[in-house]
């Protein structure tokens, strides 16, 4: 009975797909099926519909590297979790529709047929699942790495200072990074002293605070020293109200005011030209 | 196995470069050694450098802290100098702050820090 | 596991053996100077405890995998008097040997996962995990 699903498919594969576009369209948020070029769409559909009836003649095996391929490709389109498995029970609907049509699915035979059916459907569902999520771990740690490679560099600017700006969300893995980088940096730059400028953090909390003071007092550590700058009203007002103590620290509210201070503190001054 | 640390006089400067790694007994024997020689020499300035120290963990903080307290008592002042970004990061997580201790980069910067605390 | 090793704690000179161990460890597995120096501290105050609150134990130190991650498990495991109040030896500065009261705080800090199993008569059993990333 298999053999015969399997030629109605093939038979009807274009039928399938057109039918399953309109369904999807039809009950579809997903903006997929409406932004992309109508060529995509299709091949996409049919590749889907091929991909879903590529174990039905040797059940339990799930062609891994159409499968592999597949995946890869609906993560790029953006396709969600929600949407893939709409698909599927779309998919599964057309299918099981035509069946009766070309009489392939009758009365007298539709517990068997049922029976071939989940056996069929359930695995490919698992498969596609487990895939996706697995290619969406890896595009996840690689956007991570990616945000990591981004984010703080110290600049040695003078003689004696560096600054490092910080910009975006401070958590606790970038914390860590960010520690590393400061004193790393200090060390190879022979700075005496760094300008940390957080003009760029959008909220300083009592964990982000916690973090910048570490770092501070780890810069103490090696032997340079660590700068405040880039204090918003806003951020000073949180310091306050949070009960952050940051009164061992010196602090300034522009990189221009620190830099004053950082130069005063290495015994220089900015002098005009005559 | 009994490792000194040797302690070297520079004028009325102590300078003590530790190059092997800590073990308890050569931390507790450095702290004699080096208040007995602050003593004898009445040195006013001793700088440490740990440059070549790649991890310190409480036990030698706690020696450390107690060194340059203890100097300090006997009219003294004390830089480290030379604590690796590592060894820092891990202090500092541990929850070892050193306080109240000064710092700077390398031995060098060390040397001049130290005549600069001691002219003030 | 792939392989690994473990040192018994009887003396001090033990504490300086299983961090070189340790250090060792870190460095085959990967781990950058400073993740190195974490764990190297980390070890030494484990022995570090076990010397001086149990007498002896040992120290085992294996790489592990789990998925994609690789990392090195620290286990420090004694039968000595085991710790009657865990709470307060999670916090900062307390301590009952002189110390700096840093040790168990600090070895949490230092690593990425920390379990203590304790009975009191029966012993201590530490395991601490750091991961690559």
């Amino acid at each position: 009975m298999n053999e015969v699903m399997k030629q109605s498919i093939s038979d009807n594969i274009d039928t399938i797909t057109k039918r399953w576009v309109e369904q999807m369209k039809d009950n579809s948020s997903e903006r997929f099926l409406d932004l992309m070029p109508a060529s995509v769409v299709e091949t996409t559909s049919r590749e889907f519909t091929t991909l879903m009836t590529s174990n039905l003649s040797h059940r339990e095996k799930v062609d891994k590297e159409r499968l592999d391929e597949f995946t890869e490709k609906i993560i790029h389109f953006g396709w969600s979790i929600k949407f893939i498995n709409r698909a599927i029970d779309t998919f599964s609907a057309v299918v099981y529709e035509l069946f009766f049509e070309t009489g392939v699915l009758t009365n007298s035979n539709l517990r068997q047929g049922m029976d071939i059916f989940s056996s069929w459907i359930n695995p490919l569902r698992e498969s596609i699942i487990e895939e996706y999520a697995t290619k969406w771990e890896q595009t996840d740690s690689l956007q991570k790495i990616a945000l990591q490679e981004l984010s703080a560099s110290l600049i040695p600017v003078f003689e004696k200072i560096s600054v490092m700006p910080l910009v975006g969300t401070i958590d606790t893995e970038r914390a860590k990074l960010i520690m590393e980088n400061l004193l790393e940096g200090v060390v190879k730059q022979r700075a005496e002293v760094v300008l940390l400028d957080i003009t760029g953090v959008p909220v300083v909390d009592t964990m982000v605070a916690h973090h910048i003071i570490q770092a501070a007092d780890a810069v103490r550590l090696v032997g340079a020293k660590c700068m405040l700058v880039g204090i918003r009203p806003e951020i000073a007002q949180t310091i306050v109200t949070l009960g952050i103590n940051l009164t061992d620290f010196s602090t300034t509210s522009t990189l221009r005011r620190g830099m004053q201070e950082a130069l005063q503190m290495t015994g220089r001054t900015i002098v005009e030209e005559e | 196995m009994k490792m000194r640390i040797p302690i070297l006089k520079l004028k009325d400067t102590l300078i003590v470069s530790i190059q092997v790694e800590l073990d308890d007994q050569t931390a507790l024997q450095f702290q004699e050694d080096l208040l007995d020689q602050l003593h004898k020499t009445s040195a006013r300035g001793v700088v440490i450098d740990l440059t070549p120290i790649d991890f310190i963990d409480s036990f030698i903080a706690k020696v450390l802290g107690d060194v340059i307290h203890m100097t300090s008592l006997m009219g003294a002042k004390v830089v480290i100098t030379g604590i690796q970004p590592s060894v820092a990061i891990t202090l500092i997580e541990l929850g070892i702050r050193l306080e109240n201790v000064k710092t700077a980069l390398d031995l060098e910067n060390g040397l001049e820090k130290l005549t600069r605390e001691l002219e003030a | 596991m792939e392989h690994g090793s473990s040192i018994e704690i009887n003396t001090e000179w033990d504490i300086v053996a299983a961090r070189q161990l340790g250090r060792n460890e870190a460095k085959e597995t990967g781990f950058g100077t400073v993740d190195q120096a974490r764990i190297t501290t980390a070890i030494s105050e484990l022995a570090r405890n076990i010397y001086l609150y149990a007498g002896k134990g040992v120290i085992k130190i294996e790489p592990v995998r789990a998925g994609q991650r690789a990392g090195l498990i620290i286990t420090a495991s004694d039968e000595g008097p085991g710790i009657t109040d865990l709470q307060k030896v999670m916090e900062d500065g307390f301590t009952t040997s002189g110390g700096l009261g840093a040790g168990m705080p600090g070895v949490k800090r230092l690593m990425d996962d920390f379990r203590v199993e304790t009975e009191v008569g029966i012993g201590t059993t530490i395991t601490a995990t750091k991961w690559l990333h």
